[in-house]
């Protein structure tokens, strides 16, 4: 477990790191950032959550991996979005899979949103002395059909809001975002200020916004492939999602519905 | 060939030739010896009744106890050696505390009814190096109330750690004659009234004292008030009405 | 408790034990907790909570070197800080107020943090230090107050509530877990206000405040609390001293959250903005004088730049 974060302190891009550095707890340091950003929207019976494909190598370098997903569908009302140290990311939605089965095996139902929610603080919090190096946004559809998005720090703490950006953009879209979500720009986001977009709007925010932060960004910390999961309340429209690149993957007909959008950044 | 019973009844790991396990048997048999416990399903809430066997004039009828709550939407009803009951409701409440905990919901009542006979099972059982838990099956058998999203539901465990699904439930020593009572009596669409009503007929009928507010105890379980134990005035009032 | 001791400590035969194991093994974060006998029931079941330790030496020291941006503020994990909380007890039971900024270094990551956990009806807890710590603990606290409650028939205490909790925190001391917490209520004892930190203080009062924007809130709250407040006096001077932290400290503001404790349970009475009630003030709310706190007091009447007009000379007549 702490091999993940047994890595020399310095080395340049091309030489192996040298055993010794490897093995010797002393010269600890945590993974770095290896870059992508994520995003959550929500709105009226909708919620969006955005992620972009690339990864750099642990040490700031130029993309070695070009396709490398970061949101993942959980249920066909959840989606998961992690950010941070890719191994322990992976890992960590392994986990969060494997609880949800035992749940539904458990308790024969698929578990709510909310529940997820406080399910990840959990698992988040049992690694407070070794933390998984990884922000989470989860996003989806609680019970009432209402959209949510939830979004944590590395240790679990969490709380619900309207849209979150997190990751290597994240200090570029966030303040974005409020500008286009809460209603006067002038005045700070308090909740239940949001106003609600259309799922049209929203996409195309999402899209500029991650098209416009890559343009910005130096070209190891964002860019190749855009995946955009939708998750639709049951009854809403598909109105806004006739664009090209979408794809329904939801797995039971008749309740939530989930859509992949992808795009190249590049 | 067999060998006599006696031979193996004595461990609580060892089955018969015939495939029996006495010692799970006979905590059965502990149950008959309980007071007699009634549960009703209504599709408006769960009427829990018992007896309360006060053997003394002496005895404070108040401090008998066996009807528990297990949270807010859940409560059981015990027969049998009351006292492991003690162990298997703080189990449950843990459990239904944890839940709640990582999940940030009520946990349902099949969850809660199964946890009871996870550890109803845990008899004779050592865990890696851990020492065994209990050395003997539980003697006594619950009746779980509850409402959660599936809507009323009775439960029914015992000592062997089944749990099943009931209608309506007479549990301890007047369960038979209770048990072919209310299938005679329970209906699909009984109000709540008339389902506390039916639990003390039934208890009336097996019960060898006259049956009074101070030797029976009738519980609720309903959606908008979740687990109430019914007071004195209240159980008096469906006396009357009997 | 001790057992803890024993598992987190670096010396010693049990550690090497647990080092030999941690080789040996990969590490068990279930154990049997999470599934077999107890299948989806949760990860408390044997009491408490167990947590996943580095194999290092000293594994405090390691999580530091990750995350205490004081020690090191270009550190990977930044844990969030900043804060101002306040919570006081008048005749009219207790008042809680917070502001609801969370700060990552010199971002602000939130605006909309709720700093107040309810823990159940009857009792509150603050949240100044590691948001994720309080959270969890204080959920935590939840259903062992719960617990308490059906297993004695009896709402806990605020006292009971808070030695719980520092007990809890106690023995994680030393291992990098970072809260100071209010825990209020009202008992048989009428209200109470306890403040417990992960050092393991715990300290009985009637007035605290804990965070960065501390020293602000108890400058307006000491001048202004007495015993026999009334109940509009008592919320707006929690609002009043959270505005008065939220203005002068970077690391607190955005919005107040109030809430007023009585003896039948918590009332959450709103969110107000603190820019807002600069300019404005409150609103329409009891207690308010209906106007802003800090803008019109410093513009008008007189500055340097509109002085007194020169005193008229007068003339004393005989």
């Amino acid at each position: 477990m702490a091999a993940y974060f047994q890595a020399p302190t310095a080395y340049s891009r091309t030489a192996l790191p040298p055993l010794a550095a490897v093995s010797a707890p002393q010269h600890l340091v945590p993974p770095s950032d290896t870059s992508g950003t994520i995003m959550a929207i929500t709105g009226v019976g909708f919620t969006v959550i955005a992620g972009d494909a690339r990864r750099g190598d642990a040490f700031g370098a130029y993309p070695q991996v070009r396709f490398v997903p970061t949101v993942f569908r959980l249920t066909d009302k959840a989606v998961l979005a992690t950010n941070g140290f890719a191994s322990d990311g992976n890992i960590f939605i392994k986990k969060v899979r494997q609880r949800l089965d035992w749940y539904r095996h458990a308790h024969a139902k698929d578990m709510s949103l909310h529940a997820i929610a406080l399910l990840i603080q959990s698992m988040l919090y049992q690694r407070r002395f070794c933390p998984f190096y990884v922000h989470n946004i989860l996003g989806g559809i609680e019970d009432d059909g209402s959209g949510a998005v939830y979004s944590f720090d590395e240790v679990g703490s969490y709380v619900r809001e309207t849209c979150r950006a997190a990751g290597s953009a994240s200090t570029m879209l966030q303040p974005f975002l409020d500008s286009q979500i809460y209603p006067k720009s002038s005045q700070p986001p308090t909740p239940g200020s949001a106003t609600h977009l259309s799922l049209a709007r929203v996409l195309a925010l999402v899209m500029d916004s991650y098209k416009h932060a890559a343009d910005r960004l130096s070209h190891d910390q964002i860019g190749d492939g855009l995946e955009v999961y939708i998750v639709l309340s049951k009854g809403t429209s598909t109105q806004g999602l006739n664009i090209e690149g979408v794809s329904e993957v939801t797995s039971i007909p008749g309740g939530e519905r989930i859509f992949l959008l992808r795009r190249s950044l590049a | 060939m067999f060998l006599t019973r006696s031979e193996y009844d004595r461990g609580v790991n060892t089955f018969s030739p015939e495939g029996r396990l006495f010692q799970v048997e006979y905590a059965m048999e502990a149950i008959k010896l309980g007071s007699t416990t009634v549960g009703i399903r209504t599709p408006h809430g769960v009427v829990l009744a018992v007896e309360k066997r006060v053997h003394s004039p002496l005895l404070e009828s108040s401090s008998i106890e066996k009807i528990m709550e297990i949270d807010e939407h859940l409560g059981c009803a015990m027969s049998g050696l009351t006292a492991d009951a003690r162990t298997i409701i703080d189990h449950a409440r843990v459990t239904a505390q944890n839940h709640s905990f990582t999940y940030d919901e009520k946990i349902k009542v099949e969850s809660v009814a199964q946890a009871v006979c996870d550890l109803a099972l845990r008899f004779g059982e050592s865990v890696h190096d851990e020492e065994a838990m209990m050395s003997r099956p539980f003697g006594v058998a619950l009746l779980i109330a509850g409402i959660d999203e599936v809507g009323p539901q009775l439960y029914h465990t015992d000592p062997s750690g089944t749990s099943t699904r009931y209608d309506a439930k007479a549990i301890g020593s007047g369960s038979e004659a209770a048990q072919s009572e209310l299938q005679d009596k329970w209906h699909k669409s009984m109000t709540l009234q008339e389902a506390h009503i039916l639990t003390l007929r039934v208890l009336k009928q097996v019960m060898e004292e006259k049956l009074d507010q101070h030797n029976v105890q009738v519980a609720q379980v309903t959606k908008e008030k979740g687990f109430e134990i019914l007071d004195e005035t209240s159980l008096k009032d469906v006396i009357e009405l009997m | 408790m001790n057992t803890f001791v024993q598992r987190f400590s670096t010396t010693g035969a049990l550690s090497e034990a647990r080092k030999a194991k941690a080789l040996a093994a990969d590490d068990e974060e279930f154990s049997d907790a999470a599934w077999g006998s107890e299948a989806g029931f949760g990860n408390i079941a044997n009491g408490v909570p167990t947590f996943a330790v580095p194999a290092v030496p000293d594994p405090s020291a390691f999580l530091r070197l990750h995350t205490d941006d004081h020690a090191d503020p270009s550190c990977r994990i930044k844990i969030q800080h900043g804060t101002t909380t306040l919570a006081f007890r008048y005749k009219g039971g207790v008042i809680v107020a917070v502001d609801s900024r969370a700060t990552a270094g010199s971002y602000i990551a939130s605006g909309t943090v709720k700093k107040v956990i309810e823990i159940n009806p009857y009792l509150l807890g603050t949240m100044a230090g590691g948001a994720a710590d309080c959270q969890y603990w204080e959920t935590y606290l939840g259903i062992h107050c719960r617990l308490h409650e059906l297993r004695n028939r009896e709402r806990i205490s605020v006292s009971a509530a808070s030695k719980y909790l520092s007990n809890l925190v106690y023995s994680y001391k030393g291992m990098g877990l970072s809260m100071g917490t209010m825990i209020c209520g009202w008992d048989k004892t009428g209200p109470a206000v306890f403040y417990v930190d992960s050092d393991g203080t715990r300290l009985k009062g009637d007035l605290f405040s804990v965070g960065s924007g501390s020293t602000h809130a108890y400058g307006v709250l000491d001048q202004g609390y007495h015993w026999d407040l009334s109940d509009e006096e008592a919320q707006e001077l929690g609002r009043r001293s959270i505005y008065a932290a939220g203005h002068r400290d970077a690391f607190s503001g955005n919005t107040c959250n109030l809430y007023h404790i009585k003896q039948d349970g918590w009332h959450f009475l709103g969110n107000f903005d603190i820019s807002k009630m600069h300019y404005e003030g409150p609103g329409d709310v009891p207690g308010s004088f209906g106007k802003g706190y800090g803008y019109d007091i410093r513009v008008e009447g007189r500055s340097s730049a509109n002085p007194p007009p020169a005193a008229p000379t007068t003339t004393v007549t005989a």
